[in-house]
């Protein structure tokens, strides 16, 4: 379960992110739509603890992130959260193995013993069993993705934020990787909270949430 | 996947500007190790050389340099001193054994020692108790009587002459070369013996009897006349005639004016070695026979001391200060090139974060990967400086029969790497700083 409440988040002079109440259910699957700037990603990063509210209140289950130390928002964040981003960030000098492991590196919610064997494990899902030991610059941009995914994956999180996940990707890849996202997620029962400024993307989830005024001008 | 493994994984990504850092704390790693252990080893080397012999007694002039040349046989010697006061010393109570040393002549650029075969035998105690005793034959016997010679190692692998083999000496004395007068052909000496390796000055001699530098030059005063205005004992006959009377003013007076003829002759001297029943002994003695002897005496450790002191301690602090100066521009590297590097992995550092990673965890990434440069660079510079080392080494055994370990380690070498090590810390902790500043939504939406 994911909430905001009367969230507020400063994006600039004059400028900031407001949500009134949002809710998902536990694997839900919800696109976040709305034009570029419309504070779409600022509320993903705020529910994924890469930012914290100025007031509000953000709950992951029974998680208030708002209330976190830096330490603990470090390990909500590994322990709770599964990133996808647009342009992957997969770190170079590791293979597509240890990406994924790193994924686990930073938590304790995997026991070390069983690190390479899930990791193996989710790249065969991914369909990329034959590439754990490539390095991501030897990938195509829609394996790339794909490590991504089960590396999102990797601390049997509860919750996965994808940021524009097609958004890199050529139709044929794009339309591959959503197909394999959502079907993990609805596998694994994951939450996950999509956004894109796609509406074709936006109708392939059940959900759709519209972000078109979360940005908005304030008087200071 | 350890924090170790990352930092390294980021190192190794990055090859080039690695091995450029590495390179940079290698060089000044190395040349400070080097610098310290040739300074500690020559140190060792000339301290228990000067330890065979308590005192050295020669003709009045720089002690110094009466020193090296009659126990380290490195430079000429003061002058000559008449035989009657090598007896009359060698009969003193604290004298407990003294070596006569007639210098004068070369082979191929090694000097014949002419001394009294007891010197073969000599044997002492450094100052840690441990027992020397350099001459130890390889093969063949000790001379037993005039015109037979014992060879130092080096000499005998340099002049390529066995046991039973004959040669002759040179007059005059130039460090490392030939003698540069004339040749005594019609007395040829006859290698009976050759002495084992001993890593001393030993080496580097060829030893007979005192009588044989006695006759060479005895046979020389009456037959030949010395015509090279380059050599170094010039006029015989002037010298053994005057010895016995000269005073200190004349020695001084001499040293001012010309080099003084070292050449043993007749009577003659080049030095004594002395032994006495104490080292304390030294310090009333040696004023003793400054007063009663037409001598002088010099303590060969506080020579040394005083050498060491003077010009190879300003040798080496400049040379340390060089190196210092290497290890402030290794540390600079080592901080710009990771600076560089966490500027342009600040996405990286972003998604660590995103992953879970704390911020500790992040400077300690970096700060493990100072430490990989530091510790490669140094285990790299130890290397290096073992490598200058030995080679220097190898020089100091072939120049002047010194045998440098370049595998020894001193207090001072571990301070200074450590020092390093520290340096190179200190110089991660400005990107570490960066990076433990890292600002992870902005970061990931810049790049």
């Amino acid at each position: 379960m994911v909430v905001m409440e009367k969230c507020r988040r400063r994006l600039g002079p004059g400028v900031e992110f407001y949500c009134e109440a949002f809710r998902a259910p536990s694997g839900a699957q919800i696109a976040l739509w709305g034009p570029s700037g419309c504070g779409k990603s600022t509320m993903l990063n705020l529910i994924s603890g890469l930012l914290r509210p100025d007031s509000g209140v953000v709950r992951v289950d029974d998680v208030e992130t708002q209330t976190l130390s830096e330490g603990q928002l470090d390990r909500f964040r590994g322990e709770r959260v599964g990133h996808i981003f647009q342009t992957f960030n997969l770190l170079a000098p590791f293979t597509a193995l240890q990406n994924v492991l790193l994924g686990m590196r930073f938590s304790d919610t995997v026991p070390q013993s069983e690190w390479k064997k899930r990791a193996t494990h989710l790249l065969e899902r991914v369909g990329l069993g034959h590439r754990v030991h490539s390095k991501p610059n030897t990938m195509s941009v829609g394996e790339r993705q794909r490590v991504a995914i089960a590396r999102a994956l990797a601390n049997k999180q509860k919750l996965v934020v994808a940021d524009e996940p097609t958004g890199s990707l050529d139709p044929k890849s794009a339309k591959a990787v959503m197909d394999l996202l959502l079907e993990l997620c609805s596998e694994e029962d994951v939450t996950l909270l999509l956004v894109t400024h796609d509406m074709g993307i936006a109708e392939r989830l059940p959900e759709r949430f519209d972000c078109t005024h979360l940005a908005r001008e304030v008087t200071s | 996947m350890s924090l170790w493994h990352i930092a390294w994984s980021y190192l190794w990504n990055r090859k080039l500007t690695t091995v450029l850092t590495i390179l940079s704390v290698a060089l000044a790693a190395g040349m400070i190790s080097a610098v310290l252990t040739l300074r500690e080893e020559t140190k060792k080397r000339f301290e228990e050389e000067s330890q065979a012999f308590d005192l050295v007694v020669g003709a009045k002039g720089s002690p110094l340099q009466l020193v090296l040349s009659s126990v380290y046989f490195m430079d000429t010697p003061t002058g000559a001193i008449l035989y009657s006061d090598y007896e009359k010393l060698k009969a003193l109570p604290d004298v407990t054994a003294a070596f006569p040393i007639g210098l004068g002549d070369t082979v191929k650029g090694f000097r014949i020692v002419g001394t009294d075969k007891g010197l073969l035998s000599h044997r002492w105690t450094n100052a840690i108790g441990q027992e020397k005793a350099p001459f130890r034959m390889a093969e063949g016997r000790v001379f037993e009587k005039p015109m037979e010679a014992v060879l130092g190692s080096v000499v005998a692998r340099k002049t390529g002459l066995k046991v039973g083999d004959s040669f002759t000496g040179t007059h005059g004395f130039t460090e490392g070369v030939a003698g540069s007068g004339h040749d005594h052909s019609n007395q040829p000496y006859t290698v009976v013996g050759l002495l084992a390796p001993s890593g001393t000055p030993m080496d580097r001699a060829a030893f007979c009897d005192l009588r044989s530098v006695w006759e060479v030059h005895g046979h020389h005063e009456h037959g030949d006349r010395h015509d090279d205005e380059a050599e170094e004992g010039h006029d015989h006959a002037a010298e053994a005639t005057a010895g016995n009377e000269r005073t200190e003013e004349d020695h001084l007076d001499d040293a001012a004016e010309e080099p003084a003829d070292s050449t043993a002759r007749g009577d003659q001297v080049t030095a004594i070695l002395v032994q006495l029943n104490s080292p304390a002994a030294r310090f009333p003695m040696r004023p003793y026979i400054n007063k009663h002897f037409n001598a002088m005496a010099a303590v060969p450790t506080d020579e040394i001391q005083t050498l060491y002191n003077q010009l190879l301690g300003a040798a080496k602090t400049v040379l340390l200060t060089i190196g210092y100066l290497v290890v402030a521009i290794s540390a600079l590297s080592i901080l710009i090139g990771l600076y560089l590097s966490i500027l342009q992995r600040r996405r990286d550092l972003a998604i660590m974060r995103a992953l879970g990673a704390s911020a500790y965890e992040i400077v300690g990434a970096v700060l493990i990967e100072a430490f990989w440069v530091t510790l490669l660079g140094i285990g790299s510079g130890w290397i290096l400086g073992r490598g200058l080392t030995f080679a220097l080494g190898q020089y100091m055994t072939e120049r002047f029969g010194m045998t440098i370990n370049a595998f020894s380690y001193n207090a001072e070498e571990i301070g200074a790497f450590a020092t390093i090590a520290l340096v190179g810390l200190i110089a991660g902790i400005v990107p570490a700083w960066q990076a433990y500043r890292t600002d992870i939504a902005r970061d990931l939406a810049e790049n």
